[in-house]
């Protein structure tokens, strides 16, 4: 199928969710603000929940407040993503396919994917994620070769930087939100942060 | 690098009473139990007193959370000392093996402390937290249940049955763990919310029905429950665009939505203006 490609602000907001609460299965939506044909760009995502995955209400209410977001901001769901608590285990769950498939009745080459958390130690050097995409309404692996981090190094250096600094404690959740509503699942902070290190200005592309 | 007493200004009394606060309150923010209670036990540890030992076996627990064996086992070592012969002090080795996967040789020492004593309650929930981690739920599940059966007012263990049953997909018996919750706990506006929360889930008019209650229950207790109040907006907005309710159910659900609605547009109002006034304050001259 199409070419994915991961931005590095996608990937660090994920890879700080996960390492914010490593006790528990996270999960989040993957957000595009290009134009669709070709390549699927995920520019953007949106952590939602780090606890009651599989519970309906909030899951509902929080695919309702993005999309409503995304509509206002050019952006659309592309994706979902998650980790699961348990490290060994990195396969995608019943309520991560449900998700999945509902993001795909919107649009056809949705995606699927899962952070593998047995690859996220420091000295990792390979993206700990698998991806899934859909072919005759089951989610099958993609092909690796498919999927692109553009100066991945940079990304990785990035996103291990922030977690040595705390900044992952900067993340806000869509579960956060609902316990604190002045905290902001757009994570606007923390997005200027990354753009920040990336910036050519930091000696990175 | 700086000390954590250097670098929150807190002297060794300010530390010890915060290990005492999260030890009170369950908290499990392991990092920093780790951060504070280190830098205790090794410069203050003589001020300690009795405190000392308590103080060991909260910091033992936190190192593993971090995966700090090398902290964890001095302060095993330490209880080992003075406690030779106790079953808490068995536990506690039993659950570095958990730490370092070495489930069999764990699941060896809580057999020996079941042996000596049954009734041991930390043993049988480490037995189960071990099947939980190696992603055998049915067993998990199994054994809980046995355990509930005999120590029914474990409000941990129907809690934890509960999650263990949502991850099934089991909302009925997650729901059954959670009324017995509410039994133990009527005054608990957490419990309420997740049970209304399952019995979202499970769907349905009834149940649709139930979850308003009990979101608006959850409200009653608690005022500033978010969740609950988008729950109650949810559920009622659903049984009132239901085809199978009677027009007197559809008005007053509607009702319910609409109130629902305002409260929630007051708060997202509040908030978003508290953020505006600090963020002004913020700016005055005062703050330069």
């Amino acid at each position: 199928m199409g070419e994915v490609e991961l931005s590095c602000r996608a990937y660090v907001k994920m890879y700080l969710h996960a390492c914010l609460f490593p006790r528990c299965s996270i999960n989040g939506l993957l957000l595009s603000s290009s134009p669709t044909g070709g390549a699927v760009c995920v520019t953007d995502c949106v952590p939602l929940l780090h606890s009651h995955l599989p519970l309906a209400p909030i899951t509902q209410l929080a695919l309702t407040q993005v999309d409503v977001w995304c509509s206002q901001t050019q952006q659309r769901i592309v994706g979902y993503y998650q980790a699961n608590a348990c490290v060994s285990d990195n396969s995608p769950t019943p309520c991560a396919l449900k998700i999945a498939d509902k993001i795909a009745e919107q649009f056809d080459n949705a995606v699927l994917l899962m952070l593998d958390g047995s690859k996220m130690s420091p000295d990792y050097r390979v993206p700990p994620i698998v991806m899934y995409e859909r072919k005759d309404s089951r989610w099958i692996l993609k092909d690796k070769h498919t999927i692109m981090l553009r100066q991945w190094e940079e990304t990785r250096a990035i996103a291990s930087q922030m977690m040595e600094s705390g900044d992952h404690t900067l993340l806000v959740d869509f579960d956060s939100h609902l316990d604190d509503i002045t905290k902001d699942w757009t994570n606007q902070k923390l997005n200027t942060k990354i753009e920040e290190l990336a910036s050519p200005a930091n000696g990175n592309i | 690098m700086a000390s954590v007493a250097e670098m929150y200004d807190v002297g060794w009394e300010e530390m010890r009473d915060k290990l005492r606060k999260w030890r009170e309150d369950n908290c499990r923010n392991s990092e920093q139990i780790v951060d504070v209670g280190e830098e205790l036990i090794s410069e203050h540890a003589s001020k300690l007193g009795d405190d000392i030992w308590i103080i060991y076996e909260q910091v033992m627990i936190a190192a593993l959370d971090c995966s700090r064996d090398d902290l964890a086992l001095t302060c095993l070592q330490e209880l080992r000392k003075q406690f030779p012969d106790s079953h808490r002090v068995k536990r506690l080795t039993g659950m570095r093996l958990e730490a370092l996967e070495r489930y069999d040789e764990a699941n060896k020492h809580y057999d020996a402390i079941l042996q000596d004593d049954p009734t041991n309650t930390a043993a049988r929930k480490r037995k189960i937290s071990i099947l939980k981690a190696q992603g055998k739920s049915t067993e998990a599940i199994r054994e809980l249940n046995e355990y509930l059966e005999q120590f029914v007012g474990d409000q941990e263990a129907w809690h934890e049955l509960s999650e263990l049953y949502i991850n099934e997909h089991d909302y009925g018996k997650a729901a059954f763990c959670l009324e017995e919750l509410m039994m133990i706990n009527p005054h608990n506006h957490l419990y309420c919310e997740q049970y209304a929360e399952v019995k979202y889930t499970q769907g349905g008019l009834e149940n649709l029905e139930l979850s308003r209650k009990y979101f608006a229950q959850a409200l009653r207790l608690n005022n500033r429950n978010m969740r609950a109040l988008f729950g109650l907006y949810m559920s009622a907005s659903h049984i009132a665009a239901s085809p199978k309710v009677s027009a007197k159910v559809k008005k007053d659900n509607m009702k319910y939505a609409a109130w629902a609605a305002t409260q929630i547009n007051r708060a997202y109002k509040l908030s978003w203006s508290i953020c505006t006034q600090y963020s002004e304050i913020l700016k005055s001259p005062l703050f330069a």
